[in-house]
């Protein structure tokens, strides 16, 4: 992985940490205002709703009493039909008052009383009828006792005032109220759209709710009606008169607050997040840097205290020859010529490890390679160690072809490395196998041997550089970091089992390719 | 850079979106009736068509000043006369120009006119008659196979029992290409279908109805001053003292405010003298009739000690008693506007001329269309106290930019109205 894709994920990965939980709390903390802001809102619009009907209220009792009182007075008068008129004229309100006797002809009786009503009224019963419309105004005839034996006092109350308090309630932009009578006939209104049904006379979507709510049925806070904005509606009823009113406000306008704030925290926490990725990033990046220059300083350090060892202990045996050969001893010649051919040897080793490090597995160099003869070659290039060593190599061949794509150099070499280990940790008459097989997509290399194993202790830092334990002169220490770096560059896995007695197995992991196809490419080397 | 030019020309050169032509429905309600140039006929709802389709010689303006429309010069001569030079450019909607033989028959049993220094003499008939209202009245037309054609910007395309559509003749983009007059039975019938949407204007609306279309945001309502005075005609038995101190006891706010909605009279705005004493004597009798209810009750109570009955008659009944001069007190409702309508209303013998008011001032003042001077001797001897002049309302298209009513006619100035689609 880049430096620059580690810095992103550990940029992401703290931004979401911190404004992940953050955005989410917020989120939480606006469900509830919404919700709570959806009860406040139809809290609000019942208020209203119960003000404006008491208002009504009030005012058609007040109508009424004003009614009863100018009946009681001057109902019984003998020019009691003229000084109703021109009580009339003091109070427009009441439309025009007229006293009704049995002899009254019929086009002075109001219209919307019944003749049984009307005899009531003369028997000295209040009486009043439903709503009706009078002109373009709601209007109700009301018939109240004159204090004469016979006579009752009737008025047709015009309700433009209840028209006037409807139309007159606002809530927000687009809030508005209605008034229903007892059948759920629209009254008043404050929507001009819904003004058409108080003279038509069309039942509007409120309607059946209305006319139940007046018998007693509760009503929706939040009405869904066809054709019209979702609203939330608040409501109540004129018990003396059974009509109801509502109030109404669109669901998003009365929303609109807490809408706006969830938009805002919403738009904060993605900024937040893009710019704490943006400082991670930054700073991540510059964390890195700086540890990959200790981690750069730390390898130099490691290398040098390696090679200054090595190095020191080949420069012993050398000066130790060196010291023979002033002697001028010519016994000691094949001595002297036997250590320095090995010395070369050894360095020539530690050169061409050095080498091995030096080169990298580039993508574009790949080539299919098949692990069965790569294993072979390998046996072949250790065989003369091994009989050296007088430890038996073998080959476990898988069944059939095994194709990979990488540098057969580099693979070999490291295939070579495990053997040689191998070998060296095995006791002379021991055997080392080389066993290749496949398993799923991945094409494995095992090299077993039997020696003493590892001890648990070094398991876990055995392919670090200079982590060897046979710093014996011949091994710098690097062939096994050099076996990880080369099989991670071919997108492969190397790992280690290992027995205390018993020996130990090494195992690459490398993925298989059909020859017809490319693997994937691997990734460049660290 | 040459194609790029190419491309812009191209682009410039395409047609612009359609324009969709604005049709303007009137709701109203009661008979249609046919469309004829003939004026006074208020029976009919398509009356209100008539400036539309047919144009008079002139028009007042706002002044109550004649305006030149079919004809470009008007002047005044001695003894009542006009004289007028007639347009040229204009025609008739089938195409022909306006003739003399045109403006003769037009003016048919109600004025002599006779050809003369290149121009038409034009006199009343009826000398009660002003003749300004001739030249505004009378419609010039011509009797084409059958058809009544007018010279007006709009011409009938269809009519039905309940319905008289009318298209402008020559298109004028920005401007009402369409007018359907719609008449409904009922008021509340033509309210109901203008709140839906199938109608967008109503004219002549009482003023405690026009709050029921406040905040209809489709709508806007629209005013202009009235033309006609609410009143209280006066018996002429009565002396001309009485009549004063009557008319000054009537003519107060009290009585408005008792027999009108606030501030709904034009005359309570420019204020009255309080209220005078009305001198001891008779009993009056206020006799009334349809919309005039309240008035009368309010003038009933006015005269105090004098009040005598409330009397609440049919027009019919009205007229028959006011014929046979049997009535002391009566609601009416006469013309202030234009300034020479009060004429019709005054003049010695004149056809509306209800209660056989003479005064030989005001018809001195009138024969010289002296408008103000005819209103001062009218002062000092009333035929009657004028108490209300309510303004004339409209509910208009809310996409109508400039929707104002007419000095004279209600919607004489439809065809100006600006749209804004």
């Amino acid at each position: 992985m880049t430096r620059r894709r580690i810095a992103i994920a550990l940029a992401i990965l703290v931004a979401l940490c911190g404004a992940l939980p953050v955005s989410l709390l917020g989120a939480a903390g606006l469900r509830i205002i919404q919700q709570r802001g959806e009860r406040a809102s139809q809290d609000a619009l019942q208020a209203i709703a119960a003000q404006a009907a008491a208002r009504i209220e009030a005012y058609v009792a007040q109508q009424r009493e004003m009614l009863r009182t100018l009946a009681m007075a001057v109902g019984s008068e003998p020019d009691a039909t003229r000084r109703l008129a021109d009580a009339s004229l003091d109070a427009p309100s009441l439309g025009k008052m007229r006293l009704i006797s049995p002899a009254s002809p019929e086009a002075e009786l109001p219209r919307s009383l019944s003749p049984e009503q009307m005899a009531r009224a003369r028997a000295g019963v209040e009486v009043a009828s439903p709503p009706y419309l009078v002109d373009l105004s709601p209007a109700m005839d009301v018939c109240v006792p004159s204090g004469a034996p016979g006579r009752t006092v009737c008025a047709t109350l015009d309700l433009m005032e209840l028209q006037r308090q409807v139309q007159r309630i606002r809530v927000g932009e687009s809030g508005y109220a209605l008034a229903f009578d007892r059948s759920g006939r629209l009254l008043a209104t404050g929507s001009g759209s819904l003004r058409a049904a108080v003279l038509s006379g069309e039942p509007v979507g409120e309607s059946p709710i209305a006319a139940a709510l007046s018998a007693g049925a509760p009503a929706p806070q939040r009405l869904r009606l066809s054709g019209r904005r979702d609203m939330f509606a608040g409501w109540a009823v004129l018990h003396d008169l059974g009509w109801s009113i509502a109030v109404e406000q669109p669901a998003d306008e009365a929303l609109q607050g807490a809408r706006t704030a969830l938009t805002l925290l919403g738009l904060g926490a993605v900024a937040t997040l893009l710019l704490s990725i943006g400082v991670g990033y930054w700073l991540a990046r510059r964390m890195l840097a700086s540890l990959e220059l200790e981690e750069r300083f730390r390898m130099a350090g490691q290398i040098a205290g390696g090679i200054s060892h090595d190095l020191g202990h080949r420069l012993v045996i050398l000066q130790q020859i060196e010291q023979l050969a002033a002697m001028n001893d010519a016994d000691y010649l094949p001595r002297i010529r036997d250590s320095l051919a090995a010395e070369v040897g050894t360095l020539r080793r530690f050169v061409r490890d050095f080498a091995d490090l030096t080169r990298e597995a580039r993508p574009a160099d790949f080539t299919p390679v098949e692990i069965n003869a790569l294993a072979e070659s390998a046996r072949a290039g250790a065989s003369s160690y091994a009989e050296e060593a007088q430890v038996r190599l073998h080959v476990s061949r898988a069944p059939s072809e095994l194709w990979i794509w990488g540098d057969r150099y580099l693979l070999e070499r490291a295939t070579l490395n495990l053997i040689r280990n191998a070998i060296e940790a095995s006791q002379p008459g021991g055997a080392v196998r080389l066993r290749i097989e496949k398993r799923g997509s991945a094409a494995i290399l095992v090299v077993e041997d039997e020696g003493g194993g590892i001890p648990d202790e070094r398991i876990a830092g055995l392919f670090e550089a200079f982590a060897s334990t046979k710093r014996t002169g011949a091994h710098v220490g690097m062939g096994l970091p050099n076996v990880k770096r080369i099989v991670t560059a071919h997108r492969g896995q190397v790992s280690v089992i290992s027995r205390a007695g018993r020996g130990s197995a090494f195992t690459i992991w490398l993925p298989a390719a059909d020859q017809s196809s490319s693997p994937s490419p691997p990734t460049p080397m660290p | 850079m040459r194609r790029l030019v190419l491309i812009s020309v191209l682009f410039a050169c395409g047609s612009p979106p359609a324009r969709q032509p604005f049709l303007l429905r009137v709701a109203m309600w009661g008979p249609l009736g046919k469309l004829t140039p003939e004026s006074g006929d208020t029976d009919s709802l398509a009356v209100i068509a008539q400036p539309w389709v047919f144009e008079p010689l002139a028009r007042f303006d706002a002044a109550g000043e004649l305006v030149p429309v079919l004809a470009w010069r008007i002047a005044a001569l001695q003894g009542g006369r006009f004289q007028v030079e007639l347009r040229k450019d204009r025609t008739f909607s089938d195409g022909a120009g306006v003739t003399t033989d045109d403006v003769v028959n037009s003016f048919e049993g109600k004025a002599r006119i006779s050809a003369a220094n290149g121009g038409l003499t034009i006199e009343s008939v009826d000398r009660a008659m002003p003749i300004e209202a001739l030249l505004t009245d009378v419609h010039i037309h011509r009797d084409h196979g059958g058809q009544v054609l007018g010279t007006g910007p709009f011409a009938v395309s269809a009519a039905s029992a309940s319905e008289l559509r009318l298209v402008r003749r020559r298109t004028d983009p920005g401007k009402v290409d369409e007018v359907r007059i719609l008449a409904y039975a009922t008021p509340r019938e033509a309210f109901a279908h203008t709140l839906k949407g199938d109608a967008n204007l109503i004219p002549d609306l009482e003023p405690r109805w026009v709050e029921f279309f406040g905040g209809v945001p489709s709508l806007k309502i629209v005013r202009s001053p009235g033309h006609f005075t609410d009143s209280v005609l006066f018996n002429l038995r009565l002396s001309r003292s009485e009549r004063l101190d009557l008319a000054a006891r009537l003519e107060s706010n009290d009585i408005r405010d008792a027999a009108y909605g606030p501030g709904e009279c034009a005359e309570t705005k420019s204020g009255t003298s309080p209220a005078a004493r009305i001198p001891p004597g008779a009993a009056l009798e206020v006799m009334t009739w349809g919309p005039f209810e309240r008035l009368g009750s309010a003038a009933r109570r006015s005269l105090g000690p004098r009040a005598g009955a409330l009397t609440n008659l049919t027009p019919l009944e009205v007229l028959a008693r006011l014929r046979a001069g049997q009535f002391d007190l009566v609601t009416v409702r006469p013309p202030v506007w234009p300034p020479s309508a009060i004429s019709l209303a005054w003049h010695s013998g004149a056809r509306d001329n209800l209660n056989g008011y003479s005064n030989p001032a005001v018809d001195r003042a009138l024969d010289a269309r002296d408008w103000a001077a005819a209103r001062a001797a009218m002062r000092a001897d009333p035929p009657a106290a004028f108490i209300c002049t309510r303004d004339r309302l409209a509910v208009v298209d809310a996409r109508i930019k400039n929707p104002t009513l007419g000095p004279g006619d209600l919607l004489e100035t439809l065809p100006d109205w600006e749209v804004s689609q």
